[in-house]
C-alpha cells in the first residue's frame, strides 16, 4: 500500500498539470513540452517516492511536498534585479555570474557576456541543442525527476565548445525569493564538448522566510577528454526543502569532480547519477556537510562504471550537531565488461551531539571480475583526548571543538583545486562553525 | 609555587591517588618515580585538570590560587604545562595553527592583542631550533604521523613556545634516542629560570644525570612513600622499588 498523502501529492500535481497544461506549455518551449505527458504518466503510475524507495530512505518526500505551494505558471518575472540585490562574489575569483530566481533564469540583465566558446542561454531560446540533449541523461525513472520534467517551464543551457579552456568559472546562483509558499522546478543542461575545460560554481540560497520546495534537475554531458569541476555550495535555511538531482554522462578520458559544501540546509536531498561511458574516464565526487539544528542532508549517489578502465572516488564528510541528520548512500555499480575498474568510497561522520544522527550506506554492486573497489565508513564523536590536549595548551574548549570540526571536513576542502575558492570556502566553513554565518538573508558568498 | 595536600582522586570510579602531599618551590626541579601503575600520570592529569579524573578530597594551590577551581585552559594560562606521556594526534590541525591558537588564547586571557604574524613565525623558528625540530613539522597536523621520539621533541618545543612557570614532564625521556634525549634535556635546562619549576616523571637515571633534580619522590600505590635527593633516584636505578615497598609494609 502506498501512503495516501503521497498519492494525493502526486495526484495533486498531475491534476495541476492537466488543468493548466495550455498555460504551462504556452510559457515554455516545444522540447520541454514534448517530454511532459510521458513524465506525467510515469508519475501517475509510480507516484512520488516513499521511504520504502531505496533512494529515498532518509528523505521524507511526502512531508516535503505536503504544504500548499504556489507555482509560477505565468512566468511572472521576479520584481528584483538579482545582480544588484545579491552581490554574489568570491573575492579574487572573478566568475561569469548568472542568477536563477525561483525557477526563472535571469540572463538578460546579466552584466557580463559569456567568454569565447561558451554559450549560456535560457532553455526557451536554446533550440536544436536542447532538442538533442534535453532529458536524455535522466535514466532512472525517478518520479521526482518526472515531476520536474512535467512542470518545469524554463532553465539554463550551458554549452562549452570543443577544446575551449574557460578561464573564469561559470557561476550559477539559485535564489529562492517569494512572498508566499512556493515551488520551483529548476532545470540545468550542461554540454561540454571534447577536450574542453571548465569550472562551475553552483550556489543555492534562500532570501525569504516563506516555505520553499525546489526540485532541480541538472544534466551534464561531458565529452572526450573534457575536464569539468562542479563546486556546489548550499546555504539554505529551515524553510527550504530541496531535491537536487544530477545526471552526469562522461565520455572516454574525461575527468569530472563534483565537490559540494553544505553550510546550511533545510531538508536537502542530493541525488547523483554518474555514468562512465568511455574508457579511462575519471569521476571524483565529494562533499563537506555541516549541519545543525534539525537540518537534514542526504546524499544518494550511484556511479555506474559502464566502460573499462575507469576510476571513481567518493569522499563524504559530515559534521552533525544538535539534532541534525546526515545520510550518505553511495553505490558503485560495475557493469558487466567494465574490467579494471578502480573505485574508492569514503564516508566519515562526526556526531558532535548524542542526538545527531548519521546514516552511512556504502554499497558495491559488481558484475565484472577484474576490479579493485574499496569502501569504508565511520561514525564517531569528537576525540576527547585531542580536545583535552588542546585545552591543556590553553585553547578554550569552544575553540578546540571548532578546530577539530574544521579539521574533519578540511580533507574535502583541500581537494578544491581553485586556490581562491578553497580559501574562501575554508573561511565560510569557519564562520559557519562559529555561528557567525547567519541564516541566509541573501547570498552569503558576497560578504 | 605548588602545594598539594592530601589529594585523593579517582578514574572510572577507581581510587588511584590516596592522599598525596607534595610541595614544589620556585626554581626547583622535582623528580617523581614509582612503579608502573602507581599513579604518576594520574597525578599529572589531575594537576592539569583532565575531566576524566575526579578529585574526591584534598587541595592544590598554585601561586596562591585554588587550582581545582580553574578550567584546564585557565590552568595553562596561569603557567602550567604538561608534556604528555602519550601525546595525541590531531589530524588536520596544523602545528602552526595549533600554536597560534594557543598563544593567542593566552594573550587574550591577559588582555593582550593577537600576536603579529611576523613575530609569531620568528618565535616558532627560534624555538624549533632549541629542540632541533625541522620546519616541515609545522605544516603537518599536530603529531600526525610523528614518530614516538618526534612527538616527545614536539612536546618540549611547545613548552618552549608557551614558556610555562610549572612544567610536568611525564616520561618525556622514554622513546628518545641518546642524541635526542641530550637535545631535549639541554633545551629543558636552557628554559629553566629561578621562577620556573618542574615535576619530572622518569624511570631512568639518564634524566637524573642531565637535570640534576633538587628532590626525588617515590609514589607507590597512590601515596608518596619516600623522599630524598638525587641520590635516592640512583639508588632506585640500582635496587628497584621492592625494598621501598617492603619498608612501607613494615612500617
Ligand atoms: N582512564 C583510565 N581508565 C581506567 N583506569 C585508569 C585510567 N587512567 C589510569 N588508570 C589506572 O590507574 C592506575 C594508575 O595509572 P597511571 O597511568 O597513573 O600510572 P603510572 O604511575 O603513570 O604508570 P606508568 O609508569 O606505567 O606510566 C593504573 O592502574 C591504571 O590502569
Ligand atoms: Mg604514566
Amino acid at each position: 500500500m502506498l501512503n495516501v498523502e503521497t498519492m494525493s501529492s502526486s495526484q495533486q500535481y498531475i491534476q495541476l498539470y492537466e488543468e493548466q497544461r495550455a498555460l504551462l506549455e504556452q510559457n515554455s518551449c516545444p522540447t520541454m513540452n514534448a517530454q511532459r505527458s510521458k513524465a506525467a504518466q510515469l508519475l501517475a503510475q509510480k507516484k512520488l517516492p516513499t521511504r520504502r524507495n531505496e533512494r529515498y530512505r532518509y528523505f521524507n518526500v511526502q512531508e516535503a511536498f505536503a504544504p500548499d505551494y504556489g507555482v509560477n505558471l505565468l512566468r511572472t518575472l521576479p520584481a528584483i534585479d538579482p545582480y544588484a540585490t545579491y552581490r554574489c562574489n568570491v573575492p579574487n575569483l572573478s566568475t561569469q555570474l548568472y542568477f536563477v530566481v525561483n525557477d526563472t533564469p535571469m540572463l538578460h540583465c546579466a552584466p557580463n557576456q559569456p567568454t569565447e566558446g561558451v554559450t549560456i542561454c535560457a532553455m526557451r531560446e536554446a533550440g536544436a541543442l536542447l532538442q538533442e540533449y534535453y532529458n536524455k541523461a535522466v535514466n532512472d525513472a525517478d518520479t521526482v525527476a518526472a515531476l520536474n520534467t512535467m512542470l518545469a517551464q524554463d532553465g539554463i543551457v550551458v554549452h562549452v565548445a570543443a577544446h575551449t579552456k574557460v578561464k573564469h568559472p561559470i557561476q550559477l546562483v539559485n535564489v529562492c525569493d517569494a512572498a508566499m509558499a512556493m515551488m520551483s522546478n529548476r532545470r540545468l543542461l550542461i554540454v561540454v564538448e571534447e577536450g574542453a575545460e571548465v569550472q562551475f560554481l553552483l550556489c543555492d540560497h534562500v532570501a525569504g522566510k516563506s516555505a520553499y520546495l525546489t526540485t532541480q534537475v541538472t544534466e551534464a554531458f561531458i565529452g572526450r577528454q573534457a575536464k569539468v569541476d562542479f563546486y556546489t555550495i548550499e546555504e539554505n535555511a529551515d524553510n527550504v526543502n530541496k531535491l537536487a538531482l544530477y545526471y552526469v554522462q562522461q565520455q572516454a578520458e574525461s575527468r569530472v569532480a563534483m565537490n559540494g559544501v553544505t553550510l546550511h540546509a533545510g531538508h536537502s536531498h542530493n541525488h547523483v547519477n554518474v555514468q562512465l561511458l568511455g574508457q579511462h574516464a575519471d569521476h571524483f565526487t565529494a562533499a563537506a556537510v555541516i549541519a545543525g539544528d534539525r537540518e537534514l542532508v542526504d546524499y544518494n549517489i550511484v556511479v555506474e562504471h559502464v566502460a573499462e578502465n575507469c576510476n571513481s572516488e567518493m569522499l563524504y564528510k559530515y559534521v552533525l550537531d544538535d539534532e541534525s541528520e546526515g545520510a550518505f548512500a553511495g553505490k558503485v555499480l560495475v557493469r558487466e565488461g567494465a574490467q579494471h575498474t578502480t573505485s574508492q568510497q569514503t564516508n566519515a561522520n562526526l556526531c558532535v551531539t548524542p542526538t545527531a544522527r548519521a546514516y552511512a550506506q556504502p554499497m558495491l554492486e559488481i558484475y565484472a571480475d577484474d576490479v579493485k573497489c574499496n569502501h569504508g565508513s565511520t561514525v564517531g564523536k569528537l576525540d576527547e583526548t585531542a580536545l583535552f590536549y588542546m585545552r591543556q595548551r590553553g585553547i578554550p574548549e569552544t575553540e578546540a571543538r571548532l578546530l577539530l570540526q574544521h579539521a574533519f571536513v578540511n580533507e574535502v576542502l583541500q581537494r578544491v583545486e581553485l586556490e581562491h575558492l578553497r580559501d574562501r570556502l575554508a573561511h565560510l566553513v569557519e564562520l559557519r562553525f562559529r555561528g557567525e554565518l547567519s541564516k541566509c538573508a541573501g547570498c552569503k558568498m558576497c560578504q | 609555587m605548588l602545594e598539594i595536600k592530601n589529594l585523593h582522586a579517582r578514574v572510572e570510579g577507581k581510587e588511584i591517588l590516596k592522599g598525596v602531599n607534595l610541595c614544589i618551590g620556585d626554581g626547583e626541579v622535582h623528580v617523581l618515580m614509582g612503579p608502573n601503575g602507581s599513579g604518576k600520570s594520574t597525578l599529572s592529569h589531575v594537576l592539569v585538570g583532565n575531566p576524566k579524573y575526579e578529585v574526591t578530597e584534598g587541595s592544590i594551590t598554585f601561586n596562591g590560587k585554588n587550582l581545582l577551581e580553574l578550567s584546564p585552559e585557565d590552568r595553562a594560562h596561569e603557567g602550567i604545562f604538561m608534556s604528555f606521556q602519550a601525546p595525541t594526534e590531531i589530524p588536520g590541525v596544523s602545528m602552526t595553527n595549533f600554536m597560534r591558537a594557543a598563544i593567542n588564547a593566552k594573550r587574550a586571557y591577559f588582555g593582550q592583542d593577537q600576536i603579529p604574524a611576523a613575530e609569531f613565525l620568528k618565535m616558532l623558528k627560534e624555538k624549533r631550533k632549541l629542540v632541533g625540530l625541522d620546519a616541515h613539522f609545522m605544516s603537518r597536523g599536530v603529531n600526525e604521523g610523528f614518530s614516538g621520539g618526534e612527538r616527545k621533541r614536539n612536546e618540549i618545543f611547545q613548552m618552549a613556545v608557551l614558556e610555562p612557570l610549572f612544567s610536568i614532564l611525564d616520561e618525556t625521556d622514554s622513546g628518545l634516542d641518546v642524541d635526542a634525549l641530550r637535545i631535549v634535556a639541554d633545551g629543558f635546562n636552557m628554559l629553566r629560570t629561578e621562577k620556573t619549576s618542574a615535576m619530572v616523571i622518569t624511570h631512568y637515571q639518564k634524566m637524573l644525570d642531565y637535570l640534576k633534580p633538587d628532590f626525588v619522590h617515590v609514589l607507590v600505590d597512590g601515596r608518596i612513600v619516600k623522599e630524598g635527593t638525587a641520590a635516592l633516584g640512583y639508588e632506585i636505578e640500582e635496587r628497584g622499588f621492592d625494598w621501598i615497598k617492603e619498608e612501607v609494609n613494615n612500617a
